[in-house]
This record gives C-alpha cells, sequence and structure tokens, in this order.
C-alpha cells in the first residue's frame, strides 16, 4: 500500500524521538521521494547535510533494518557502473513502537532469558553471537556465554531471529526483459506485480537453510561485527555485512515478519473468542499451531488444510483443551463454518478437511472498527446507511439507501454527504434526461475506506505521541522529585499525570493493534 | 339544433370534449400510480403542448383526474387518474404520512421485536412467528415486518440466521430463516467500542485540520483536555 502523508510523519516522528532530527531529515527524504542515491539525498534533504554524514546516517539507519541498500543492474552493453541507491522500509520503521509486543511473545513461548538476548538485539539492531554475549558480561544480570548460545539457537529455529540480508542485492533490469503476450486468463493466474520495495527485500532475503541455520559455525568468542565484502577499488562499502571472512561472525536481527506471523494468529484467536466463545477460541488456536510452518507468507488467505484428527491431537496437548472431547471440538469446527447476516464462517470444511479462512475473520475485525468511527462519528443514521452499502458492495441511489435504513428522504442526503467528504463513501453523479436534478449513486469502497482509516490511525498515533510528551514536559519538574517526599496536593498531580501517562500509553498500545489489522495483517 | 355532443352515459364525470382531452386521460392513466408531471405531458408529441394547461384543468374540473404532490420535491406536481392510489415514489412509502416518516412508530416497533427476541435469548425465532405477532397486533404488511427486520440487522441488533435443526434451532425445520439477538459484543456485554473509536481523535470532526503545529493541534486540543480531564 502506497505510504499515506500521516504515515510518513508518524514514520519520521519516530525516528526522530529515537535518533534526533538530522537523521529523520534523510529518512523524510527517503519516504517522500523514493529510493536515491547518496548523493542524491544530501542534495535534496530539507537540511545541510554533507555528503558524509549521510552515509554515516544511511549505515545507523541500515543498522536498526529500517533502510536497505540496493543496486539495479544497469542494461546491457553500458558502461555505467551500477549505482547503489538506498530504500526505506516503512514497516520496520512502524514496528520499532511495538518492541515490547515481540518481547512479550519471545517471554511467554521461549522464556525470559531468550527474551533478553531478543530485546538486545532490538535496541541493537543486529548483533553477532559475541557482541550479545559480550553485552550480557556488561550487563547487570549476567546470564552466561552458554545460555546467550542456547537463546540465540532456540530464537533462531523458533525464527524470532534471523541472519542479516544481503547488503546490496542487484535487481535484474526490468526493462530488459522482453514483453510478453499474454491473454486475459494468463493475466489472471499471474500475481500481482511487486513494488520496488517487495523485489528489493525478496532479492536480500537469503534462503531459509542459510537465514535460520540449524547449526551455528561461527566462533562464539568473535566479537567483530565487521568486516568489509563487495569491496571493489579499495573503498569501503558497507560496514555491516555478513561475510564468508572467518574472523567475522554471522550477524543476526529481530524478523519482523515472525513476530507479525504470529501477532496474526493470536489475533485471530482473539477475535473468534469475542465473537463466539472460548471453545472455539481453543479449537482455533490449536489449527493455527498445526498449520502454522506451512504457512509460506504473513497475509496468507487461507490455512493448509488439516484433518479433525490433527486439530483434536493439538487441542488435547494445551491446558485449556486437555479435558475437551472430540464431539465438542467438532461441534466448536460446526460453530465456526456456520454463517448468518452477523458473521460469516471462520472457518471451511472441504471433503473432510478444514481450513482457516483468515480473510474473513480479519475483515469482520477491521468491520467493527470502521463501523464503530461510522457509528460515533456521523450516528445512527449514518451507520445503518453505511452497513447498508456494505452489504450491497456496488453503487445505490439515495432514495434507495433512505428506503433501507428507514430515514427521511429529505436528511439522508446531508448523512451520506458529510461520510463522502471524509473520504467515506465513493460517490458518482448520474444525469438522466428529463430529471430535474441528476442522481447521486452511492458506495463503500473498503480499499478507499481502509486507506482512510489507516492514514486517520497515524494521525491519531503520533497525536497521542505528542499529547504525552506535552504532559509530561508541562510536570517534568514535578516527576524529577523523590515521590516519596511529596504530600498533599502535589501528591495528587504526581498521581494524576501517572494516571494520564497510563492512559495514553495503554491507548497507543491499542491503537497500534488496530493499525497492525488494518496494515500488517 | 344543438352542436353540443350529449354526455357519454359510460364516461364519469361528464364528456371529453377536445379530441385531444381523451388522449391525455389515457397518457396519465398508463403510468397508473405515478401518473404524469406537466413538464412529461408537455413534452408528449401527439398533443399541443400550448392547450396542455387547459386539457388538465378540463379533466381536474371533471373529477377525472387529481394533482399529487412529489413528497421529495414539492413543487413537482404528478396528475394521476382518479382511480389509482398515488404510488409509494410519490407519497415516500408506507411508512410516510402526509410526506413525513412515522419515525416515533417505526421505533416502537423495532423496540418490541427486539424484547420478542429477548424474551427468547436462548432459541431463535422464525419469521413465521414475527409475521404472524406483526400482522396480527400491529396491523403490519409481511413486508412492512421484513423492512422492520431488516432495519434492526442494520442497526447491528439482531442477526439472521438459517436453522440447522439442532440445539437452539431444535423446534425449526432446517433451512428455515430465523432471527436472534447480536447478543454479546464483548465481555462486559456492552457494545464492542473499537480501539480508534475510543479516543478523541477517532470521532473528531476536525481531523482533517489538525497539524502537530496548526490552530488544532494534540497540545491544545480541547477535546483531549476533556478527556483527560478525571
Amino acid at each position: 500500500m502506497a505510504m499515506s502523508e500521516f504515515g510518513i510523519v508518524y514514520a519520521v516522528h519516530i525516528i526522530t524521538v529515537q535518533f534526533g532530527s538530522v537523521v529523520s531529515k534523510v529518512c523524510e527524504c527517503l519516504l517522500r521521494k523514493g529510493p536515491l542515491s547518496s548523493r542524491d539525498i544530501s542534495r535534496l534533504a530539507e537540511s545541510d547535510i554533507n555528503h558524509n554524514q549521510v552515509k554515516d546516517i544511511l549505515y545507523l539507519l541500515i543498522q536498526h533494518n529500517c533502510v536497505q541498500a540496493f543496486s539495479i543492474e544497469p542494461p546491457d552493453g553500458s558502461e555505467n557502473k551500477a549505482i547503489v541507491q538506498y530504500i526505506v522500509l516503512f514497516n520496520n520503521i512502524l514496528h520499532r513502537v511495538r518492541y515490547n509486543k515481540f518481547s512479550r511473545l519471545v517471554n511467554e513461548e521461549l522464556g525470559t532469558e531468550c527474551g533478553a538476548v531478543l530485546d538486545g538485539l532490538l535496541s541493537n539492531g543486529r548483533l553477532t553471537l559475541g557482541q550479545l554475549i559480550e553485552r550480557d558480561r556488561d550487563s547487570g544480570k549476567t546470564i552466561g556465554s552458554e545460555a546467550i548460545r542456547d537463546s540465540l539457537q532456540k530464537l533462531v529455529a523458533a525464527r524470532f531471529v534471523e541472519r542479516i540480508p544481503s547488503p546490496e542485492p542487484v535487481l535484474g533490469n526490468k526493462e530488459q526483459e522482453p514483453a510478453k503476450k499474454r491473454g486475459a486468463k494468463a493475466a489472471k493466474i499471474l500475481k500481482e506485480p511487486e513494488t520496488l520495495e517487495e523485489r528489493v527485500v525478496e532479492a536480500a532475503t537469503p534462503v531459509d537453510a542459510i537465514r535460520f541455520p540449524l547449526i551455528f559455525e561461527e566462533d562464539a568468542n568473535s566479537s567483530l561485527a565487521v568486516d568489509d565484502s563487495n569491496i571493489t577499488e579499495g573503498k569501503r562499502k558497507q560496514r555491516d555485512v555478513d561475510s564468508s571472512d572467518p574472523s567475522s561472525g554471522v550477524i543476526w536481527r529481530p524478523n519482523f515478519e515472525e513476530f507479525i506471523h504470529r501477532l496474526r494468529h493470536k489475533a485471530c484467536v482473539e477475535i473468534v473468542k469475542e465473537r463466539r466463545d472460548e471453545g472455539c477460541a481453543i479449537v482455533l488456536r490449536a489449527m493455527l499451531e498445526v498449520g502454522r510452518s506451512q504457512e509460506k507468507k504473513v497475509k496468507t488467505d487461507n490455512s493448509a488444510p488439516m484433518s479433525i484428527g490433527s486439530i483434536y491431537e493439538e487441542v488435547i496437548k494445551t491446558e485449556a483443551g486437555r479435558t475437551m472431547l472430540q464431539e465438542r471440538v467438532e461441534a466448536c469446527l460446526d460453530q465456526l463454518s456456520a454463517t448468518s447476516s452477523y458473521l460469516p464462517a471462520f472457518v471451511t470444511e472441504m471433503n473432510d478437511s478444514y481450513i482457516v479462512d483468515f480473510k474473513s475473520i480479519i475483515s469482520v475485525a477491521q468491520k467493527d472498527e470502521i463501523e464503530a468511527v461510522v457509528m460515533r462519528r456521523y450516528g445512527k443514521e449514518a451507520f445503518r446507511m453505511f452497513r447498508y452499502l456494505s452489504q450491497e458492495g456496488r453503487f445505490v441511489e439515495t432514495d434507495k439507501i433512505a428506503d433501507a435504513a428507514l430515514t427521511e428522504k429529505k436528511d439522508t442526503p446531508q448523512f451520506l454527504l458529510k461520510m463522502w467528504k471524509d473520504g467515506y463513501l465513493h460517490m458518482q453523479k448520474l444525469a438522466i434526461t428529463g430529471t430535474y436534478v441528476p442522481f447521486l449513486l452511492w458506495k463503500v469502497n473498503k480499499l478507499i475506506v481502509t486507506r482512510q482509516m489507516l492514514d486517520e490511525m497515524y494521525h491519531a498515533s503520533l497525536n497521542l505521541n505528542l499529547r504525552l510528551a506535552h504532559e509530561l514536559e508541562s510536570e517534568k519538574e514535578l516527576l524529577m522529585l523523590p515521590s516519596d517526599k511529596l504530600e498533599g496536593p502535589l501528591k495528587e498531580r504526581v498521581k494524576k499525570v501517572k494516571a494520564k501517562r497510563l492512559l495514553l500509553s495503554s491507548t497507543m498500545f491499542k491503537l497500534d493493534d488496530a493499525i497492525m489489522l488494518f496494515h500488517d495483517f | 339544433m344543438s352542436k353540443r355532443k350529449r354526455p357519454d352515459p359510460k364516461s364519469p364525470g361528464g364528456d371529453l370534449n377536445e379530441p385531444h382531452e381523451k388522449k391525455l386521460l389515457d397518457l396519465i392513466r398508463i403510468n397508473q400510480g405515478r401518473g404524469a408531471t406537466m413538464f412529461e405531458l408537455k413534452r408528449e408529441k401527439t398533443i399541443p403542448a400550448t392547450i396542455v394547461t387547459r386539457l388538465i384543468a378540463s379533466l381536474r374540473k371533471k373529477n377525472l383526474i387529481k394533482e399529487v404532490a412529489n413528497m421529495n420535491n414539492k413543487g413537482v406536481k404528478h396528475y394521476l387518474a382518479m382511480e389509482f392510489e398515488p404510488c409509494s415514489e410519490l407519497t415516500g412509502g408506507e411508512w410516510y404520512t402526509d410526506g413525513a416518516l412515522d419515525l416515533s412508530k417505526i421505533e416502537d416497533l423495532k423496540a418490541k421485536c427486539v424484547m420478542i427476541l429477548e424474551r427468547h435469548r436462548q432459541r431463535v425465532v422464525t419469521l413465521e412467528v414475527l409475521c404472524g405477532y406483526f400482522v396480527k397486533e400491529e396491523k403490519l404488511s409481511v413486508d412492512q415486518t421484513k423492512e422492520i427486520l431488516k432495519n434492526l440487522i442494520l442497526d447491528n441488533l439482531i442477526m439472521e440466521v438459517k436453522s440447522n435443526g439442532m440445539n437452539e434451532f431444535a423446534s425449526t425445520r432446517i433451512g428455515e430463516v430465523c432471527y436472534r439477538l447480536t447478543g454479546k459484543k464483548s465481555g462486559n456485554g456492552e457494545p464492542r467500542a473499537g480501539a480508534f473509536a475510543s479516543i478523541p481523535c477517532g470521532v473528531c470532526p476536525h481531523i482533517a485540520i489538525c497539524s502537530p503545529d496548526g490552530v488544532i493541534s494534540p497540545t491544545t486540543c480541547v477535546y483531549f483536555q476533556k478527556w483527560l480531564d478525571f
């Protein structure tokens, strides 16, 4: 999805808070102008940053996985060298505000030692095993190099941690590919064209055997992350490089894809628990566990098919599902497969196999979020109209909407116009000969609504951040005083500031879940 | 000898003087409950536009046609043959009285429907039973009952399900259309608030003009102030 204005502003704010405004200027330049070479960045960035500073900033952003370098193969026969360009990884910038969610996942699933190793990688961006051991040695609560090594292996085995990608993948020149004549059928089977970011990330990602090695070969005592590969003409191109030089260690980083994958599954279980019941949630959790390893990408629409036997086997492994009989599991599967005007099916049954319909589960939660905004912002009449148009899925004329929503015909246009003005409805005018005024037709376009809501959610996230900073800044001196020495009104004021901080932080946490629901899941 | 024609004993209300008058009346009759507007009648090529107004007045005087205002556009008059009732396009429909929607009646009917479903919370209520009640007790038509139910579905208060003959559908035929309350939406029985809708920005009418350094900004926002004033 293309970046929206407040998506960019929010991402720039995240980088500014964590790395300062000079770094964020470089980031903003890439966000607004697309992939650029370092020379172009120093020319176009809205600050006086010289070329060497730009390079250092880019290394920092690469270290923290916010930028990826790449080059495009020059055309055949051309004598030009491939120019290295840098592309910003918008998703990874947003992930920076949800590191505590990633930490919690690992602490729950693999324990606190793995959690500590992950925290090291999250705060430093990328480290070798040697650096992780050194970090542990310097910390207050050391757990020992063996424990660090074991934890890292567990994290890699669970795919929470990966080997860093190729520092400078070379993309084939797309213009050189011969134009193939494709029929309509072939065009439908082919997948949608990839964005440049997707191509770069795919080209940089090593195969699974290298990305998640089963056996760690490198020397655990090596504390140097730095080596140079791609050295040409004696110049260093990159600092952080995974090289084949045996004196350097493999460099590791968090695998955000897997975290989002797990959070998506968690969200689906919560959605089902709220809308069905605990039993259905237990069965769904088991199904997700069964099918997880076969899912090739995060945003997969459906799980792999699975039998009742494999589902039941997984259910009874869990503490909550230990006492469930197979009949109960089958009853839950029937419930999950049922449809009504209220809920679609979450599971599809096909030839004695069951498939989880992720798209259906996620869309129910997205619909609830959108409709909650429509209800609170525009009122219950507009809510009925919006739901009617969502169900119809096509253009409908104003009077018909009024009839369906049982609203006054003369009042209906104002509700529809308000929603249209804010980007929640699509409108078309239809002039018919013989009528005095053109017909207005209305439609809910889910893609447009989703984009609009996402942009508003980024805006709201930014606002919550800014407000929190403002609240803390305005009571900065008070908060510096030792709280046990405070009494009376001052103590009350501190309590109030802390309560505001808690409310704003927890709201940002929940809003980020909603952002993931629309952007990542 | 009188040149006046004798009145036709078969036609109600008197004779049709002009040859075009009958044509005009036929044109209006064809459109039944929708009738025709002056604009549409004047566009008719078979009748000279200049005499349409006089013919309309004559037909009205003879009680052969009536004038009905279009409730969507009160300035536009439709002419209907006397034997036809105005269609819902002109009156607004069965829920309209004198051009206004009977909102209190609709809300009252919806509340009664929800009460019936609340009494049968553990089971479902069939469409047949609901139609039976509303037709008998509230004098609605089957179509009107269905409209009330559809409206409650749009309110997200009830849901339509098809019976599978088991559990809560035990006393219904398989495939029968039934209704139940959407029931508990979130843990405490309240409608799901929505993460974005629960914060000031989610419902703010000025979000489009809000910016970090603008006149409306998160640090100066009055909605934020109220929200944090607990």
